[in-house]
């Protein structure tokens, strides 16, 4: 059969031109395996996690990643070898003339459904536990999103949000460690999202709700709050910090914090949310 | 039969005859009518196909100015430091916001949006199912020139007080609707939703039209299965406009009337912005999110199913093989359509969205991936076993398929409601939809360009200056985008002008300056397209009625076709794609080469 | 020709409402092209048709919002408290429903071939419609004559008695032409009054007191908003239209800021849902003016038809809204 070669418009293709394309090709999965290898060397990879719910995400997007991973570089792959295989300049004779095949749709339609239907069922566990089996137990601290800056608010001794032994901070969170730890969440402006991404936790704080958060941080150390929800030209630098320590620590910052909270403002606030302090200020 | 067959042969074998009869000296009001307030479909998509490229570069600069601010935040910005940004060439952290807002929003509504259902579905569907033009070609008319204002609408709004919009091109409010929690959401913001309801308006009047045209205007013998898959994907990409756009016009209107009349649709009671408490209030900021995916995650498959449908005919076309699996192929892509209904929730599993709902919207998010594999499998089907000739538009349209799974698999994560937990807002994001939109989309809209452009020039475009850009386009987009994936398994935000000040990300800068130099390149190659391009449209070899010998009608009409398409009745006898039919001497059989002995004798058999 | 060719009939090519005026122009380089048969319908009525499930969806965003705002609110004001009269309503749909008979008798006789009969019922369908919308302006002027408006800035409806309750009610009180007012129904003997309205310039002077003077006053704004518009009770649901005459209602100049709890809300949806079913309404009667202007014989029955078909979902928008807004 005709085998068209002046089709597209040059005379004469080499069999050089089909192996450099479909090399570039096969550089898709080569490199990009090789990118997601490296990073991790170079410190590019998911950050310390340090909370007790992290593993299961961790592990989830392992998971993820291993089984992409194997689709991508199978399909790739293929692509090369039919990019290859079936160059023109090479191939002899005609083209396969075939206009599908009924058992292989069904094949590969099947086999991927099971595969997310797998997926989809496997990680709702996870999902349920970090953010629809909340811990009952009253909010350990209150945070409220403002242009540009988190406004927390611990109950105090009395462990009761919204009296006056309330303790009144900005941007520095205390977290006790293993302990399960419950933020009552809410906005005053605009949408923020609280991100802490060693805890693995991330929940939009949009106002006129209060959304409860919780997690259990079981390493000491001090990592970075960030704003991940665009909420004006300050977005970038909503910074905050949140530092995890024993429970004794906790209690001997919570009482340092209290005292200075007095000596400053000898007034308590009054008012019975967030909104209403602001507006007294 | 016989006037058939005579008509069809001549023109299948006319070659050479597409230059425009020679033109006298005409006066304006002629000019104006031919070009400029045309009613002819294809003087429209190539007027669509000008606007769009024109704006696809201010787009790409943009995008250029955000990677500057991403990898060296502060820093004296060239060029555009002197004519935006204040404090002496650097930029301001809210023109940062500004700016990505607004590339998002052109690239969005007046590059990908417009450039595949304007400038590729005005040009092919006539031509592609065998119609003289569309169906309603004022009303066609009226769809491109409802651009202008709303060209108009958001170039403006650079100038005007305050800047462009910034809260991101998904306006969420409360940002967006309250003009004290930012400066764009001043007048900028108000330019930025009716610029958004008259792109609406134009995308609107153009489905309507396109779905009538296909329904009403096809061949004889053209019978919904024998059509083209890249018409199918116009069809129900144009259904999906129908259906999904009038919901964030009204969404947009309401947020428009937040906005200037002081309604509280989007504002809830009690909000404190700046200090001063708002007045009105009662309203969800959570329904218009709600809305706006309602619309924009349908949107999305706006913006890919006209690519996958091109693509899937420049394959068969360079494999010299029937597409694999036609059938399925249509199917997947109303699946995908219908399915795109239902899964707008993954955009909000943690915007505050009740958690439950967040899993439906998962499972069906899951599932959406299934009509794109078996996409993505027949695409391969299709390859195999073909005889592949390496033309750009090959190189382009295979490309499409290779970064498409990249960018579909990375969707997986996000719909893997725990992992976007994390990965949500984060670089991971963006990694995924430029490799579904620019390394999916924009690819296969130059896999269009080089392959149709004889048809729109009547000459072919360079052929070695054309792998020269895709070669580098294809390294540099990869070298950009790829890495995006790890800076998102870090967790590096989105849309912060400076995230190094934070000790989880101070150590990407280098990784972020690689990206930029790799942006920059790949925004520099295009001049080698925009040359070609250029210059091709008067210098290129001529083309002749079909240069890649494909089957589909376009091309038995001239290159470029005159006013009214063909110059004989087209009827259809077979599907789009029959290539190397075995015992056929020609390797390519058109949809209008009437039935050969053995299919007449068959056919007769049949009749009794 | 080929068989499937020649049957194909070649009738609806130049019948799409002059939309292909541009061919004659530059003439044809081809033949006039013969299609396949798809749908059974023109193109003027499927792209009408087309157009309309836009609409459809169009409205069910709108429907839909409203929908969750109000069932997301925690209070939603009953339709006497802000004035929507169901009687006033009932007869809107019904006027509307009238329309949508004429419009097909209209139909029915220019298919007919009666053209003075047709332009009889399209002047009907047409005088139907703007009597739909001068009730609609009523109503939109009753509203506003109690200070409900979507707008904030104008609008006197407020949430709660809270302190910008307060500062409003005293701002109105200090506005130039309503101290006139009030000095001219302070001076004004009490047999020039009736009963009531002796009484309710009695509660008017105390709440201005209160106002006036907060510190040496109990200051309750909640009383004050109950004088001004009381909040309706089951007792008082016979009285006027459901709710106790407040200070609003016996002087309607006074347009005091009043309390509705919900009613911000409310108000904004309802001039939403029926303002942008007005403006469907109005372009459906520019159409109809339109049409007047032609003859209306066999020949435009079509585009008679496309009008109704339009006019036919403007109907029933309306009545999905009707039983939305005023009766639940
Ligand atoms: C053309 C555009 C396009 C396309 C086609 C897609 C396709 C998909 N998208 Fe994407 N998406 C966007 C554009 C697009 N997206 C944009 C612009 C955003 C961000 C908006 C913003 O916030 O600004 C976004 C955001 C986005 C989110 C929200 C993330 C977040 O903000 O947290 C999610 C979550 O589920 C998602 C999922 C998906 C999925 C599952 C698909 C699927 O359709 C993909 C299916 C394809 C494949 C899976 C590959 C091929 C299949 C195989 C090779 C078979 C085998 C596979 C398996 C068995 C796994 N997308
Ligand atoms: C179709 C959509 C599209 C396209 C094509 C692109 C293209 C690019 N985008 Fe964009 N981008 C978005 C859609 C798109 N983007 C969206 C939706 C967002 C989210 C915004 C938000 O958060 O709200 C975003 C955000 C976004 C960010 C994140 C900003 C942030 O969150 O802080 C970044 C950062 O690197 C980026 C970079 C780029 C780059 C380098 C390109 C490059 O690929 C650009 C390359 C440009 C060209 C190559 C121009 C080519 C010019 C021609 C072809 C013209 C030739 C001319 C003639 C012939 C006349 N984009
Ligand atoms: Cu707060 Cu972003
Ligand atoms: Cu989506």
């Amino acid at each position: 059969m005709a085998n068209d070669n002046s089709s597209d418009g040059s005379p004469k293709r080499s069999r050089l031109m089909g192996i450099f394309w479909s090399l570039l090709f096969l550089a898709v999965p080569v490199l990009g395996v090789a990118v997601f290898i490296v990073a991790p060397w170079y410190d590019i990879w998911l950050p310390k996690d340090v909370s007790e719910h992290g593993k299961a995400i961790d592990g989830l997007f392992m998971f993820i990643l291993a089984l992409t991973g194997v689709v991508f570089i199978a399909t790739e792959v293929l692509l090369f070898w039919f990019l290859w295989k079936y160059d023109a300049a090479s191939a002899t004779g005609p083209a396969k003339y075939i206009h599908g095949s009924h058992a292989v749709e069904v094949i590969w339609t099947i086999i991927p459904a099971a595969t997310l239907l797998f997926l989809a069922i496997y990680q709702m566990n996870t999902w349920a536990d970090v953010k629809m089996r909340r811990p009952a137990m009253a909010a350990s601290v209150e945070v409220v999103g403002r242009q540009f800056e988190w406004r927390l608010r611990y109950p105090g001794r009395d462990g009761t949000l919204g009296t006056p032994d309330d303790l009144f901070l900005v941007n520095d969170l205390h977290v006790p460690a293993d302990e399960d730890f419950l933020v009552q969440l809410k906005s005053m402006d605009v949408l923020h999202s609280f991100f802490i991404p060693n805890l693995r936790i991330k929940q939009d704080a949009v106002p006129g709700m209060k959304i409860p958060v919780w997690f259990k941080a079981t390493e000491n150390g001090e990592y970075d709050i960030v704003c991940a929800e665009l909420c004006g030209w300050g977005h970038y630098k909503m910074k905050g910090r949140v530092t995890v320590e024993s429970r004794a620590d906790f209690e001997r910052w919570l009482e340092k914090m209290y005292a200075q909270q007095e000596a400053t403002q000898p007034e308590p606030l009054s008012g019975s949310d967030g909104a209403a302090v602001a507006l007294t200020q | 039969m016989s006037t058939a067959t005579a008509s069809t042969t001549l023109s299948t074998d006319r070659v050479g005859q597409s230059l425009p009869p020679a033109r006298k000296a005409r006066p304006v009001a002629e000019f104006l009518s031919t070009y400029v307030f045309s009613k002819d479909h294809k003087v429209i998509g190539l007027q669509f196909l000008f606007s769009t490229l024109l704006w696809f570069l201010v787009g790409g600069l943009l995008a250029l100015a955000v990677r500057w601010q991403v990898a060296w935040p502060w820093s004296d910005v060239p060029v555009l430091g002197k004519l935006f940004a204040q404090q002496g060439g650097q930029m301001a952290p809210e023109f940062y916001t500004m700016l990505f807002t607004m590339h998002a929003t052109v690239m969005i509504f007046l590059v990908i949006i417009p450039i595949l259902a304007g400038a590729f579905g005005n040009f092919l569907i006539p031509l592609m199912i065998g119609a003289d033009d569309m169906a309603f070609p004022t009303l066609n008319m009226l769809s491109y020139w409802f651009m202008w204002p709303a060209f108009f609408a958001f170039g403006a709004s650079f100038f005007v007080e305050g800047g462009a919009a910034s809260s991101g091109w998904t306006s969420y409010p409360p940002l967006s609707t309250n003009v004290a929690s930012s400066p764009g959401a001043g007048m900028g913001q108000t330019l930025w939703l009716v610029g958004l309801t008259l792109v609406g308006v134009s995308s609107m009047l153009g489905s309507v039209n396109y779905m009538t045209t296909i329904i009403l205007m096809r061949a004889p013998g053209m019978t919904m299965f024998r059509l083209p898959m890249t018409i199918w994907a116009m069809f129900i990409t144009a259904i999906l406009q129908a259906f999904a756009l009038p919901v964030l016009t009204a969404a947009g209107f309401m947020q428009l009337t937040d906005r200037t009349l002081g309604t509280g649709f989007f504002s809830p009671e009690g909000n404190i912005v700046n200090n001063a408490m708002q007045a009105t209030g009662g309203g969800q900021p959570l329904l218009w999110q709600h809305l706006f995916w309602f619309y924009s995650h349908p949107a999305v498959y706006i913006m890919i199913l006209p690519a996958m449908g091109m693509v899937s005919d420049i394959m068969t076309t360079f494999a010299r093989k029937p597409l694999f699996g036609y059938r399925p192929m249509v199917y997947s892509i109303a699946g995908i359509a219908g399915l795109g209904f239902i899964v707008w929730g993954h955009h909000m599993f943690i915007s505050g969205m009740n958690p439950a709902l967040g899993i439906t919207f998962m499972v069906s998010t899951m599932m959406i991936a299934l009509p794109s594999a078996v996409k993505t499998f027949n695409w391969l089907g299709t390859i195999w076993g073909g005889r592949i000739q390496f033309t750009t538009a090959m190189l382009f349209a295979l490309s499409f398929v290779s970064m498409f799974i990249i960018g579909g698999l990375s969707g997986i994560f996000m719909a893997a409601t725990p992992v976007d937990i994390f990965i949500h807002d984060t670089y991971f994001i963006v990694a995924h939809f430029h490799y579904v939109l620019f390394a999916g989309t924009a690819m296969g809209v130059w896999a269009g360009i080089y392959y149709w452009f004889p048809k729109m020039f009547g000459r072919t475009m360079n052929e070695f200056w054309g792998k020269v850009h895709f070669f580098l386009t294809f390294i540099f987009l990869n070298g950009t985008f790829f890495t995006m994936h790890i800076l998102g398994a870090v967790g590096f935000p989105r849309r912060l002008a400076d995230a190094y000040h934070y000790e989880t990300f101070h150590h990407l800068q280098p990784l972020n300056a690689f990206m930029t130099y790799c942006a920059i390149g790949m925004v520099a190659t295009q001049i080698i397209f925009a040359i070609n391009f250029f210059w091709s449209m008067f210098n290129g070899p001529i083309a002749g009625r079909n240069p890649w010998n494909a089957n589909t009608l376009e091309w038995t009409a001239p290159s470029p076709p005159g006013h009214g398409n063909f110059d004989f009745q087209p009827v259809v006898y077979r599907g789009p794609y029959e290539y190397s039919v075995p015992g056929v001497e020609k390797d390519h059989l058109m949809q209008t080469d009437p039935p050969n002995a053995a299919e007449a004798a068959a056919a007769a058999a049949a009749h009794g | 020709m080929n068989a499937t060719a020649s049957a194909i009939p070649h009738d609806d090519h130049h019948d799409h409402g002059g939309a292909h005026d541009s061919h004659g122009d530059h003439g044809h380089h081809g033949p006039v092209l013969q299609y396949q048969p798809g749908l059974p319908l023109t193109r003027g009525k499927l792209i009408m048709w087309l157009f309309l499930s836009t609409e459809i969806m169009f409205f069910a965003a709108l429907l839909g919002s409203y929908v969750v705002l109000r069932f997301g609110a925690p209070v939603w004001p009953k339709p006497h408290h802000v004035h929507l009269s169901e009687p006033i309503g009932a007869f809107n749909t019904f006027v509307l429903i009238c329309s949508s008979v004429t419009i097909v008798l209209a139909l029915e006789a220019a298919k007919a071939n009666k053209q003075s009969l047709a332009k009889l019922w399209m002047v009907l369908t047409l005088v139907l419609g703007v009597l739909f919308l001068g009730v609609k302006g009523y109503e939109y002027s009753a509203k506003f004559s109690h200070g409900i408006y979507p707008w904030s800035p104008r609008s006197r409806v407020f949430e709660k008695p809270d302190l910008y309750y307060g500062s409003a009610v005293r701002a109105r009180l200090g506005e130039p032409e309503i101290i006139d007012r009030l000095k001219a129904l302070d001076e004004t003997a009490e047999t020039e009054l009736s009963a009531e309205q002796v009484s309710a310039r009695r509660r008017l002077q105390q709440v201005r007191q209160m106002v006036v003077s907060p510190d040496q006053q109990p200051f309750d704004l909640a009383v004050i908003a109950d004088q001004v518009m009381p909040l309706p009770t089951e007792a008082a649901a016979g009285e006027h239209g459901g709710h106790a005459m407040g200070l609003n209602d016996i002087f309607p100049w006074l347009k005091l800021p009043a309390v509705i709890p919900g009613g911000t809300m409310w108000a904004s949806t309802y001039f939403l849902l029926t303002g942008f079913h007005a403006i469907h309404v109005l372009v459906g009667l520019i159409v109809f003016a339109i049409l007047l202007m032609y003859r209306l014989g066999p020949k435009r029955a079509g585009m008679i038809e496309n009008a109704g078909l339009y006019w036919h979902f403007v109907d029933l928008v309306w009545i999905f809204l009707f039983p939305l807004l005023y009766l639940f």
